[in-house]
């Protein structure tokens, strides 16, 4: 044996494969990686008005926190402002945020389980992706224009408004259907619905038929069958619809600014606007990491939980 | 009948899917400037003054290059990772895969962010350009999606095969595997043109002064008077995706058969 | 067939060695397959076969050692430049492609005209059976089409040798049995070496000239097939080619060429060199025989040589043949025992006593 020549061989398709990834790597490595580092370093400098001042601290986290001015080379103060968690207002977005998308990510899901469920187990192979193609393509429609028009629809004047009226049933319109927590969760469960029905569809997909077949050979109810085979072997699919329905709602910029009024507004605006009107990007960094903490956590709790589920079932 | 009251439900929840949609064209032909019932009567003239928006125009242009620019990056660059991905071992391939697929999972403000702060950072101005590098980075993984599954119903010893018969790598590549996943490098053009033409917080973000359709359709939103023209464009527009959708599902399909793989369905 | 000295060699692998990471596929190949040859690499499924077969095709490089086509040595030589042509396991039909672009995909290259390359393509669609089918698609074809595709594609190029990488495993029984005859009708028409990878022992037996056994990465035995089946060289090989029955023995006395063995069942019996294995020394010494070395007697039978008392205890009937589980008396296992039927005598019952004669020259013993 000549380690060499063993080496050569792995460095050979190591070699290979890591020259064939090396351009999209290196992409997502100078495009992706670098600005999350970057906006990470910079949560914990200091502001000081249209630059950024190396100078490390936490009160973008915790705490009052300075921003400063350098007129002729000298650091003046210029504005106090409260860390993200000390801050009532962002703790307020980041909770709303948070209590919307949960809510946004089980409606989601729990409609689109008997959904994924009707395409996969009482459709003909030959129609399934058919059906896909249909429940799809509303999602690749123009985001901006389908919650453009919930605010149609949702609006004092709007069209479930006036046609209730022209039909008689309500004589003033109602006026909470708009500018609320609610209409920001109708707007993204409708915009999400598909990307909740394709995982649950793809695990479903994957149960041999036969297994369902000897639960009833074995004895069981259609719905202990389901029970016992079907949700949980389904269990891998609801976990990635709910993080790939969780993830990016909580971070979602249009639908509280369109259709959420003051009382919709979520921790994306409050990122926006720390970035784009205060200028102040070692805050609206502060929040965004803040926020991405979030998503991490919540995310790894469902994936906790589901192992805890899988394993009691298997008990 | 089949399925009983999950087809019931299922043609319910397709309604609802598709009811915010099939307003579209009903107000954007009706006559008043208020999106309200009664409807108003027919007309044309809310498309007629599409033509008169030299704005629209410029941010359609604008639009149209950063979609043709992203959509061929981003598939080139779907194309080396999901080769390297499905046909090669190498160590990180995880995490690597991990990194790129990452802006699928991540809320796109912060991806936006970022990448503004980068660009400020560097002293890069805000351009055409930089959006279409935020682009390509939210188009990659979707490529990949779709590339991977041409990849992976490639038998290798198809590839084997080639060089059997006298091909050099390069070679075989062109004759065999480039034809074979051809179908699903359109199906990629397509749909990462559709997602970067349709993408708005990177553009809001990376433009600069520059609009791009969504940013312009976003800024209309202030100004009600204008509302049944964003309904005319939005008509335009839908129409434009599901066409690009049908096709780019019409090649993803063709190259399964032409594989002669399974077709599991669904481009995610 | 036996072979003479002028037959050159073909392949020649010297101490062939292969890591995968820390996994050691091959340990130590060192082999001679002659010209004209038809040899098969037989074993059980990572046994290393088909990884020794890519290392003759180029399309996996070697740890250490050398391979040598032709007399020459093969490293650092890609697979588009040995020359060989593989027919593999999946058929690599190119599915983008007509049956006729397929078997005259190699011909890119060929300087020759465009018809006399249509004529060379016609003929090798004719030698594989497929006249007239140059036209059709090729994902339209059936299984055993796809097979004769891929011969073709192969032999256009007039290759020294032939890979087949388990060419017949996707075929059901009547056509793999079908095409087996071919190839070996075809391999004498085109005078190629044919390098056979199969697990099925059967196959093996059939079709080649000369087989090799592998297990675990190495050449457990390299003969031609009657001597693999008659005197295997180890227990692992006689179970592995065909059914071998072994009865414990104890080795008596060693002299002038003969083996002098006490066996149960059997009692004192000599044994000749050439009936004793090569397994490693330490093993639990036995005698091995195959059913149909075994012969029940019937009413008023006499024993060619020797005899034996024994009870029937499973009796398994297959139409041309009965398998008997017998156990021979001063046994504690059973034996397998094979009998071709006959028409007019009967098939024995369960705990019949029998007769049973055997023969000292088909034991062979296990060290």
């Amino acid at each position: 044996m000549k380690p060499t020549a063993r080496g050569r061989f792995r460095g050979s398709e190591a070699a290979n494969g890591l020259a064939m990834i090396s351009p999209t790597a290196i992409y997502a490595l100078l495009l992706l990686a670098a600005p999350l580092a970057m906006i990470f370093a910079y949560s914990f400098m200091t502001d000081g008005y249209l630059q950024i001042i190396p100078r490390l601290q936490l009160c973008n986290y915790f705490g009052p926190c300075h921003s400063y001015k350098i007129v002729d080379g000298v650091m003046t103060e210029a504005q106090t402002y409260n860390g993200v968690w000390t801050d009532p207002l962002a703790k307020a977005l980041m909770l709303r945020s948070l209590i919307i998308s949960l809510v946004v990510t089980a409606t989601t899901v729990l409609l689109a389980f008997p959904v994924a469920y009707f395409v996969s187990f009482h459709v003909s192979p030959s129609k399934k992706s058919l059906w896909l193609f249909l429940i799809t393509i509303p999602f690749w429609t123009s985001y901006l224009i389908r919650v453009f028009l919930w605010k149609v629809i949702l609006g004092t004047g709007g069209v479930i408004n006036t046609g209730l009226m022209e039909l008689g049933i309500i004589h003033e319109p109602i006026s909470w259907l708009l500018y609320n927590a609610n209409s920001v969760v109708i707007t993204l469960a409708h915009a999400y619905a598909p990307f909740a029905i394709l995982p649950i569809f793809v695990a479903l997909e994957k149960i041999d038929r036969s297994l369902l077949e000897a639960g009833r050979d074995l004895g069981e109810s259609p719905f202990m069958t389901f029970e016992r085979v079907t949700l949980p072997l389904a269990m891998p699919g609801v976990i990635s619809s709910v993080l790939i329905v969780f993830i990016p709602t909580i971070g979602d910029y249009v639908t509280p600014l369109l259709v959420g009024g003051p009382e919709g507004r979520m921790v994306a605006n409050l990122i926006e606007l720390s970035y784009k009107k205060l200028d102040n990007y070692p805050l609206g960094s502060a929040i965004a990491i803040s926020s991405m903490g979030i998503v991490v956590a919540v995310s790894l709790l469902f994936l906790f939980l589901n192992r805890r589920f899988l394993k009691g079932n298997k008990a | 009948m089949k399925g009983g009251w999950f087809r019931v439900y299922t043609l319910a929840y397709l309604v609802f899917l598709y009811a915010p949609i099939a307003l579209l064209p009903i107000f954007a032909f009706n006559n008043a400037t208020t999106v309200a019932f009664p409807l108003e009567g027919f007309t044309a003239k809310w498309f007629a003054k599409l033509w008169e928006e030299p704005e629209l125009h410029r941010a359609l242009r604008n639009s149209l290059i950063i979609a043709c620019s992203s959509s061929v990056l981003a598939t080139t660059l779907g194309i080396f990772a999901s080769r390297a991905s499905t046909r090669y071992r190498f160590p990180g391939k995880a995490g690597l895969m991990g990194m790129i697929m990452l802006p699928l999972v991540l809320p796109e403000i912060i991806l936006a962010v970022a990448l503004l702060a980068v660009m400020l950072g560097i002293g890069m101005p805000l351009s055409l350009f930089t959006v279409i590098l935020g682009h390509v980075l939210v188009c990659t993984p979707f490529s990949i999606a779709i590339l991977s599954a041409a990849f992976q119903s490639l038998d290798q010893s198809l590839e084997e095969a080639a060089y059997d018969l006298g091909e050099t790598p390069i070679s075989a590549f062109r004759l065999i595997i480039l034809p074979l996943v051809m179908p699903g490098i359109i199906s990629s053009l397509l749909i990462t043109f559709t997602i970067s033409l349709d993408e708005f917080i990177m553009a809001f973000f990376l433009a600069g002064n520059e609009n791009t359709l969504p940013v312009y359709i976003f800024g209309q939103f202030r100004f009600p008077q204008n509302v049944p023209v964003i309904l005319a464009l939005g008509t335009i527009l839908v129409c434009l995706s599901i066409a690009l959708l049908a096709t780019a599902e019409y090649f993803r399909r063709r190259g399964i058969a032409k594989t002669g793989g399974k077709d599991t369905g669904g481009f995610l | 067939m036996t072979f003479s000295a002028e037959k050159s060699n073909m392949i020649e692998f010297k101490d062939v060695h292969k890591y995968y990471g820390d996994y050691h596929a091959l340990r130590g190949i060192t082999a001679t397959i002659k010209a004209g040859e038809f040899f098969s690499l037989l074993g059980p499924s990572g046994c290393g076969k088909t990884t020794l077969l890519r290392t003759i095709a180029g399309f996996e490089g070697i740890s250490s050692g050398a391979v040598m086509i032709d007399g020459k040595n093969m490293e650092g030589v890609p697979a588009n430049q040995r020359p060989t042509n593989m027919v593999f396991q999946s058929y690599a039909i190119f599915p983008h492609l007509t049956v006729e672009q397929n078997v005259g995909f190699g011909l890119r290259k060929d300087p020759r005209s465009k018809a006399e390359k249509a004529a060379a393509v016609a003929e090798a669609l004719e030698m594989v059976g497929l006249k007239g089918y140059g036209a059709r698609a090729a994902h339209a074809l059936s299984g055993g089409q796809r097979q004769r595709v891929a011969l073709a594609r192969a032999l256009i190029l007039k290759p020294k040798v032939l890979l087949l990488d388990e060419p017949l495993s996707a075929l059901d029984k009547k056509m793999r049995e079908q095409m087996q005859v071919e190839l070996i009708k075809l391999q004498r028409q085109v005078g190629i070496t044919f390098i056979l990878v199969t697990h099925d022992q059967e196959e093996a037996l059939v079709m080649s000239d000369r087989i090799a056994v592998m297990f675990d990465g190495q050449i457990a035995q390299l003969a031609d097939p009657e001597t693999l089946y008659r005197r295997p060289n180890s227990k692992q090989v006689a179970d592995f080619i065909g059914t071998m029955n072994f009865l414990p023995a104890q080795i008596l006395a060693e002299a002038e060429g003969r083996v002098e063995v006490e066996a149960q069942g059997f009692g004192r019996i000599s044994l000749t060199a050439d009936q004793v294995s090569m397994a490693p020394a330490g093993a639990n010494p036995a005698i091995g025989f195959r059913p149909e070395t075994l012969t029940i007697l019937f009413d008023g039978q006499q024993p060619q040589d020797r005899e034996s008392m024994a009870t029937v205890e499973e009796v398994v009937y297959y139409g041309d043949m009965t398998y008997y589980d017998i156990k021979l008396d001063g046994t504690t296992a059973p034996m397998r025992l094979s009998m071709r039927n006959v028409f007019g005598r009967p098939v024995l019952d369960i705990g019949t006593r029998a007769r049973v004669a055997w023969s000292p020259g088909a034991l062979v013993l296990f060290r």
